[in-house]
């Protein structure tokens, strides 16, 4: 077989390959965002539950709520909103959200200022 | 149907009402100027359901010239209607409806046939019944308007924060909008109590237009509330808007009660340092100017500074009127600030710190009870 037919072959076979790689790579990226927003939501979820929780059992409250605000604090700062009003929705990036800072940083004060 | 009128008294009420009319609705009649002559008088009514106006022109005005040979109604294309009245050659105007829908517009040699519609198919008004009626200065209202506007949502997807949140509960009429990132509140003491407590999201868009109507003349606007609209009267003129339905969120628990730092300083003097800070700030990829108070024995400066990797760096000391409390470092979107600081013209400002985290607010320094701005700061460490 010519030489040259032969690499030819080969290039359109390694095309196939390549493009083939680039749709599961395209669709995996999705994936991984759709996971990673879920993620969010669910911690957030988990965090406003263990706050309820906190809530009820009323022991060692000081302490439960400032690790739990600690949490909405670093979700708040990965760029999620953790205030009831835009629940679980990504910020724009460098906007700030009064309502999330309110229930992060407000109720850390009165939470010190009463222990 | 058949009257003539003086030509720049009729565009004047056509203006009043075109603001309402839309070219964009999805109800072709809404696209008309609704015309309803009486023995004595013209109404006007404009809509795109969200805004509806109505206004009048009446025989007794000095400058309307308007004699009614027949009464009637219709409604006519808005756009080639106003188009056509505006470029008549005469002083006065003679519109008449023979037959069917077609009016026949004639001002000196000029003579014009269009096809307008049936009236009796161009939507009803809201009735609005109501007890309480809030009287206020048209230069007060639209100063209400024009200082809480600047803070409400443009964005769709959070609907209920692109209106301004008005309440009324005795003689305390207050206004306040937030887009989240901001807040403007603006508290108003009536001379005469309302019999109920109200509460209503009066549309952003609304209340801009309505503001803009609101004349330099305008002696009083009378604002009357309803289930699921508001009439505002200017004189002549009824103005309606849609309210928007829904729970605003609790505004009274982002306003800081306490403060640890705090500058008084005119208003002028701080948007002219921003309004320079922001030149280099707009450069770069986040918006943020940062502010350093610093409050010693022997000194108290603040110093602002904004900077952009690719353009350089700017710093400006403040001359503040009074420095007081604990040192602070702080970053915030200047526009927001710029906005802020517009609405509260010549005066003397205070504006109280908590911490670099928590939002900041501005207040005028003779009236810190009655208006209040509010600014959420950047984190940038
Ligand atoms: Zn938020």
């Amino acid at each position: 077989m010519d030489k040259r037919q032969t690499m030819l072959n080969d290039f359109d076979h390694l095309q196939d390959q390549a493009s083939d790689i680039l749709t599961q790579l395209a669709a995996l990226k999705v994936q991984v965002t759709t996971l990673s927003e879920e993620n969010a939501e669910l911690t957030v979820e988990n965090q406003h539950l263990r706050e309820l929780l906190g809530e009820d059992n009323g022991s060692d409250e000081a302490k439960r709520l400032s690790k739990s605000l600690q949490n909405l604090e670093r979700l708040y700062e990965a760029g999620f909103h953790v205030c009831r009003e835009f629940y679980g929705q990504r910020r724009e990036e460098h906007d700030s959200c009064a309502f999330c800072l309110e229930l992060i940083y407000g109720e850390r004060e009165r939470a010190s200022k009463a222990s | 149907m058949k009257f003539t009128v003086n030509r720049q008294s009729f565009i004047k009420k056509l203006n009043d009402v075109s603001r309402a009319i839309s070219t964009k609705t999805t109800i072709p009649i809404l696209t008309g100027l609704k015309l309803v002559v009486t023995d004595n008088e013209i109404t006007f009514t404009g809509s795109d359901t969200d805004i509806s106006i109505e206004t009048t022109l009446r025989a007794n005005d000095d400058n309307a010239e308007l004699t009614v040979e027949e009464p009637g109604n219709i409604v006519l294309p808005a756009r080639f209607f106003s188009e056509i009245v505006k470029r008549l050659p005469e002083a006065t105007m003679t519109i008449a409806v023979k037959e069917g829908f077609q009016a026949n517009i004639t001002s000196g040699a000029a003579a014009f046939t269009i096809n307008g519609l049936d009236a009796n198919n161009y939507p009803h008004l809201p009735e609005i019944e109501s007890n309480d009626e809030v009287t206020l200065a048209g230069d007060v209202f639209r100063d209400i308007i024009n200082t809480t506007v600047i803070a409400v949502s443009n964005q769709e997807s959070r609907p209920i924060l692109t209106g301004v949140h008005f309440t009324l509960a005795g003689d305390e009429f207050t206004a306040v909008a937030t887009d989240s990132h901001r807040l403007s509140q603006r508290k108003v003491t009536l001379p005469n109590p309302a019999s109920e407590t109200h509460d209503v999201i009066i549309p952003g868009k609304s209340l801009v237009e309505l503001s803009r109507m609101i004349g330099e003349e305008q002696q009083d606007v009378k604002m009357r509330l309803a289930e699921n609209q508001v009439l505002f009267m200017l004189g002549d003129t009824a103005f309606y808007s849609r309210l928007l339905e829904g729970n605003y969120p609790d505004t009274s628990r982002l306003i800081p009660s306490e403060s640890e730092t705090t500058m008084e300083i005119s208003a002028p003097a701080l948007l002219a340092a921003i309004e320079r800070a922001s030149l280099l700030s707009h450069e770069s990829r986040n918006n943020v100017v940062k502010l350093t108070l610093s409050d010693t024995a022997t000194d108290a400066t603040a110093t602002i500074f904004g900077n952009s990797p690719d353009v350089g760096a700017v710093e400006e000391n403040l001359s503040t009127l009074a420095l007081d409390g604990n040192d602070l470092e702080i970053s915030f979107n200047p526009d927001y600030l710029k906005d802020a600081l517009r609405s509260f013209g010549q005066s003397q400002i205070k504006l109280s710190f908590t911490s670099a985290l928590r939002p900041f607010t501005l207040v005028p320094s003779e009236d810190g009870e009655n208006f209040i701005q509010l600014i959420t700061p950047v984190r940038t460490f």
